[in-house]
């Protein structure tokens, strides 16, 4: 049950949304498939006094060959974008994320935009506010200090957007629009590297499109998890190789995908590349695995997509 | 609390409905519409248990708002059976005996339907990967991709 009392608004363009948000600003948040943001309602975690719900915004369901580019509408569905040729064709690494993601029955709720745009997660934060008071407010919550690892005063919540990390491996950009302007930037520059408030977003922003080169690719993507047929990935791995450069990018194991750029694509440098990243991650007992086992799964899985990929291209 | 005028079709039936902006599906169900069949699990869209069909798709009740919905079309387990007569996979659940508590079958048969529906002969992988992305604490998993099964190599849901 939902406790929070707010007001639920349907616009019909995104410039008429945008508009809402400027009248309820800070208090309103915009809702796509719902997936992510209504069990964030329901757990107090976001306590809005407006709701203004995207999906009446014809134009953002669009998947468009712009010749260069592929442009996707942010509230296509995650089950229509994997069986969409063009993605299948040109982007096997985005494919293999989508199906990765979730199930097909939350698959066929949840959009692309909301799955680049979910909160990062927290085996002490994705709680019910009575649990969560009981243990006292951590940093993510407005509190004084993390709860996953006493006495830090940083916050190890992990973004677990499969999709994410696929969209950097092939050099994916976005498109915001807000109250002042429209704004192009890559996926990557979206991200704060603050797990407490993971985008770099400007209030009332709406992530409209994303663009992906429209370049023939080969890649993949891997992902550990406990429950097979549903779970958010308790770590991660893509990989495309595009024009001879390969990408890695590793997900679920801090606040945003952490990539790494491959110009020889051979398996010593794909070690190279996760010993990169593990440099730059701390793992730590916020999630139902231990860190220690999730870390040593990162070059065990990065191996596995590397064979796997070098096998389907033989 | 301003009230919103939301207009459904149920298992058929046109219904006008007032309700909260934070209502969620599975509450207009069970406490308007009294169609107690959808369960409420774990109300975060994890569990399956509140599953629909919503336009035809298996959606998960409990995670989406009423108020999103204007215009659409819902059925839930009550709706399936045309009169007296059992869909194939109600059938198929009672013969395999694929009901322990039976707390999980109205999701597990509707999401079933929703695969059957898209891909009529479903691998076993693709029943398994289905059914399992909907819990049943009773794990009584194996009679129920037995059900699942025994529709699809029929030909009762091909008609």
């Amino acid at each position: 049950m939902i406790t929070s009392k707010f007001e639920f608004k349907s616009p019909k363009d995104v410039k008429e949304a945008v508009h809402l948000y400027g009248e309820f600003q800070g208090e309103a948040v915009y809702l796509s498939g719902g997936t992510d943001l209504v069990p964030r309602i329901k757990l107090g975690l976001v306590k809005p006094k407006t709701v203004i719900d995207l999906k009446r915004v014809a134009s953002l369901t669009r998947v468009e060959d712009q010749g260069d580019w592929i442009k996707i509408g942010s509230l296509a569905r995650i089950f229509d974008l994997k069986r969409n040729d063009l993605i299948r064709d040109y982007f096997p690494v985005f494919e293999a994320s989508l199906e990765a993601t979730s199930c097909e029955s939350l698959q066929m709720r949840g959009t692309i935009g909301g799955n680049l745009l979910q909160n990062s997660r927290c085996l002490f934060y994705n709680q019910s506010e009575l649990w969560r008071g009981t243990k006292g407010f951590c940093l993510k919550m407005g509190g004084e200090a993390c709860n996953a690892v006493p006495g830090a005063k940083r916050c190890f919540a992990n973004y677990c957007s499969d999709n994410a990390p696929a969209l950097c491996t092939l050099s994916a950009e976005i498109e915001l629009s807000g109250p002042d302007e429209d704004r192009r930037l890559n996926l990557e520059g979206i991200y704060t590297n603050e797990a407490a408030k993971p985008f770099n977003l400007r209030p009332g922003e709406i992530l409209t499109a994303i663009f992906i080169p429209k370049k023939q690719s080969t890649g993949g993507y891997e992902k550990l998890r406990v429950r097979d047929a549903i779970d958010y990935p308790l770590m991660s791995v893509a990989f495309s190789l595009v024009d001879g450069t390969g990408k890695l990018a590793v997900g679920a194991v801090g606040p945003k995908p952490y990539v790494v750029e491959i110009k020889t694509p051979l398996r010593g440098a794909i070690g190279e590349a996760v010993e990169a990243v593990l440099k730059q991650v701390r793992l730590v007992g916020n999630t139902v695995l231990e860190p220690e086992y999730r870390k040593r799964m990162i070059p065990v899985l990065a191996e596995r997509l590397f064979n796997k990929i070098m096998e389907g291209a033989k | 609390m301003e009230r919103y005028k939301v207009k459904l079709q149920v298992n058929g039936e046109t219904e006008e409905l007032d309700v909260k902006p934070s209502e969620t599906l599975l509450e207009t169900l069970r406490d308007q519409l009294e169609l107690t069949g959808a369960k409420e699990g774990c109300g975060l869209g994890a569990c399956g248990s509140c599953t629909v069909l919503l336009d035809g798709i298996p959606t998960r009740s409990c995670i989406v708002l009423t108020a999103e919905l204007d215009g659409s079309e819902v059925s839930t387990i009550e709706g399936l059976a045309d009169g007296s007569q059992l869909d194939p996979l109600q059938e198929s659940f009672m013969e395999k005996g694929a009901v322990q508590c039976g707390f999980c079958s109205p999701g597990m048969i509707l999401t079933a339907k929703g695969l059957l529906d898209r891909n009529p002969e479903p691998s076993k992988k693709e029943i398994i990967r289905s059914v399992s992305s909907n819990l049943c604490r009773c794990t009584g998993y194996k009679k129920i991709i037995e059900a699942v099964e025994t529709v699809t190599s029929t030909e009762t849901t091909k008609a």
